[in-house]
């Protein structure tokens, strides 16, 4: 309990310090842009990179083009308009694919300035981690090719779902399904390109794993599902000190959701 | 968190219905997948001994490219390819099937080898008596060259059920398939796979047994691999 | 049957696209490494445990027999699953860790037999001449025994090339892994994908079986 108390003393001098550190250097600034962003921001300036992780697996998200080695997708985008704010050019860029293992520790070393990488906001994280609004909402969606007429998981009595082994799609949409009284069969594959090859070929009815992935496989026969059966809500993490830098990202967000520009970029990636 | 721990046993014996579906559904398919093996090995075995080229040529095809080539590809090919050209098999049929063709290969090899061991001079005895190819065949050669065989059938018949754990890969059901989803939803991988690994051994150590008991008793042959 | 040629070809349209076919390739490269890996460790460990079984070296030799029949009699895939999972390997490591203990126990029956194969009068004449035990071993016996191996390594050299179509299964992206992902993208090019695959796999086990053949008709010809 006292310790309990003590770290929650300790934490709210930090925070006030360091707010007073942000604010005092937002009013003597010395940026390109004639007022500074913060020190985090600074130090970005200066060093004139922005080091950014990002998914590398996740077509329209964060994608490596396996022919070019081109790193590119939403949220490589929204990496782009953050170091257009901050450095005033949308390339000066240095991207590090991170997994859902590396992202946490790469943002505490130091080693990246932020992440954006289909990262869920929640509680826990952000005791953590700085994380900005949601930028995208996703949750375990379901895939069905548009000729087989299933409208949702009502549809799927008796129907097979291919899921991704050690993934906990299954045990949600069984939940979910329980109530309706639908018993779905669940065939458990080792990747997800194996259930797209299989929803195709026919051999399972739907494709069910989280929203931004399955984008990743839509094509011209097949669709996703309006219903979401676990709710995500994707932020942009950087490390719990910089809560200058948390706010300049924050604010970029904010001014891309007010001036459409966030709904564009999720229009020209196809997440619409 | 040990993940040895008692506890995580105790739940393994109580999914261990899970276990034993896989385990059935593992020797239902690689008995069909050994039946059609040894009629393919058979056939496609004479054939490799035919006094005609035909017969011979598609021996070689058959044999290299299945050698040649991976299970896993093979029955990916059944699996996820052939529904393209209109054929949708059951699981447990692209299992029997592609295990059946793949080690028929094998056995084929091990057929031409056993009538080779025959003396040729039999053949032209047989012929001299009578017979025609395949009554002297039937009759005089492949009988001689059953004892020739057995140990290496006894030892395909192995490779074939360690390799049924390919059925994993394509949502068969098997005892790899259970394992591997059983353990990836309570994360008790250590007991799932000791278990696993010992019902694999249950069914493989007898036929190691017995393919190294008759290569004594018949006194001859190496293990060969698959 | 025409709706089949069709898609073979459209989707072999697919596959033989530049960047497709250099990120093929370099599974094929991925797939040797592995390949190479894991029969050169598994060919040492074999060796050492062929060697422990075959000069009956106590309690060592009882052993490595527990160990060879245990893992040639298990499933490659559940051992390179175990070691990713129960063991928390990297996925590479898993790889060749899994197909090694699978490997080294097949290889360590090869070695045995070899060496059973070298008439035990060569024993005799060697502690005639007042060599010792690991002397005949290592210089008389071992050499002529390694020779006679050649083909049934080859043979399990080519074993192991296609078994590393299994390794995708925890991550590691070789030729068959590649395939899967491309097949993710275009899954209509679905059996041009596996079509060619399988050629690859074929030209490059066939010439390493050509390769034991002929080392076969060398060697057998000269030692009978």
């Amino acid at each position: 309990m006292r310790r309990g108390m003590m770290a929650a003393v300790a934490a709210a001098i930090l925070v006030s310090v360091l707010g007073l550190t942000a604010c005092s250097s937002s009013s003597g600034g010395s940026s390109g842009n004639g007022k500074s962003l913060g020190q985090s921001a600074d130090a970005i300036q200066k060093r004139g990179v922005l080091k950014a992780g990002v998914k590398i697996d996740v077509p329209k998200f964060g994608y490596k083009d396996p022919g070019t080695g081109k790193i590119d997708g939403f949220e490589v985008d929204l990496v782009r308009a953050v170091a257009k704010k901050i450095l005033g050019d949308p390339n000066k860029i240095e991207l590090t694919g991170v997994t859902a293992k590396t992202r946490a520790a790469l943002l505490d070393n130091g080693e990246l300035d932020l992440v954006a990488a289909t990262f869920t906001i929640t509680e826990d994280r952000k005791k953590s981690l700085n994380f900005t609004d949601s930028y995208f909402t996703d949750g375990i969606a379901i895939m069905v090719k548009k000729s087989s007429g299933l409208t949702g998981l009502k549809d799927l009595d008796k129907k097979k779902i291919g899921v991704a082994k050690s993934a906990t799609t299954k045990a949600r949409l069984q939940e979910k399904a329980d109530p309706l009284g639908v018993k779905p069969e669940f065939l458990e594959f080792d990747s997800y390109p194996e259930i797209k090859a299989a929803l195709d070929a026919g051999r399972v009815d739907a494709f069910s794993v989280d929203g931004a992935i399955l984008y990743g496989y839509l094509d011209d026969s097949t669709q996703i599902l309006p219903d979401r059966y676990s709710q995500e809500e994707y932020g942009i993490a950087t490390a719990k000190p910089k809560t200058d830098l948390a706010k300049v990202v924050n604010d970029t967000l904010a001014e891309m959701k007010s001036s459409g520009e966030l709904d564009q970029l999720k229009q020209k990636w196809g997440l619409k | 968190m040990n993940p040895l721990a008692w506890w995580r046993w105790q739940a393994l014996f109580e999914n261990r219905a899970i276990f034993l579906q896989g385990l059935g559904q593992t020797v239902l398919a690689s008995a069909l997948a050994l039946g059609l093996a040894l009629v393919l090995g058979a056939v496609f075995g004479v054939m490799a001994v035919s006094p005609w080229r035909l017969p011979r040529w598609l021996n070689r095809a058959y044999v290299e490219f299945t050698q040649n080539t991976p299970l896993v590809v093979q029955v990916l090919f059944l699996y996820l390819g052939l529904p393209y050209a209109g054929i949708m098999m059951p699981v447990l049929w692209v299992g029997v099937l592609g295990l059946g063709i793949y080690h028929g290969a094998y056995v084929a090899e091990v057929v031409r080898a056993g009538i080779n061991s025959v003396h040729r001079g039999q053949l032209e005895a047989a012929y001299s008596q009578g017979f025609n190819y395949f009554g002297a065949m039937r009759h005089i050669i492949l009988p001689q060259a059953a004892r020739v065989v057995l140990p290496p059938l006894t030892n395909q018949a192995l490779a074939l059920i360690k390799n049924s754990a390919v059925l994993a890969m394509i949502a068969g059901g098997d005892l790899m398939y259970y394992t591997d989803s059983w353990s990836s939803d309570t994360l008790h991988y250590g007991p799932a796979y000791i278990v696993a690994g010992l019902l694999y051994l249950v069914l493989t150590l007898p036929l190691a047994w017995l393919t190294t008991n008759l290569e004594v008793r018949l006194g001859r042959g190496q293990r060969g691999v698959a | 049957m025409a709706g089949f040629t069709e898609l073979l070809l459209q989707g072999m349209s697919i596959v033989l696209r530049a960047e497709n076919l250099r990120f093929l390739l370099k599974g094929v490269g991925v797939t040797l490494e592995l390949s190479l890996e894991v029969i050169l460790i598994s060919f040492l460990l074999g060796v050492a445990l062929g060697i422990l079984r075959y000069a009956r070296v106590p309690v060592l030799a009882t052993m490595a027999a527990t160990y060879v029949e245990a893992m040639r009699n298990s499933p490659m895939l559940l051992l390179i699953l175990a070691a990713h999972f129960a063991l928390r390997l990297t996925a590479w490591n898993s790889g060749v860790a899994g197909m090694s203990l699978y490997t080294s126990a097949v290889l360590a029956e090869v070695v045995r037999g070899g060496l059973n194969s070298i008439d035990r009068g060569q024993w005799e004449a060697a502690r005639a001449q007042g060599f010792r035990y690991v002397q005949i071993l290592w210089h008389v016996v071992l050499p002529q025994a390694l020779r006679r191996m050649i083909p049934p390594i080859v043979s399990q050299f080519i074993t192991v090339v296609k078994d590393t179509a299994y390794v995708w299964l925890i991550g590691v992206d070789e030729l068959t892994g590649r395939a899967k992902i491309i097949m993710g993208a275009h899954a209509e090019a679905v059996i041009a994908l596996f079509f060619t695959i399988a050629v690859v796999y074929f030209i490059v086990n066939y010439v390493l079986s050509a390769m034991a053949r002929s080392l076969e008709r060398r060697y057998w010809a000269r030692s009978f």
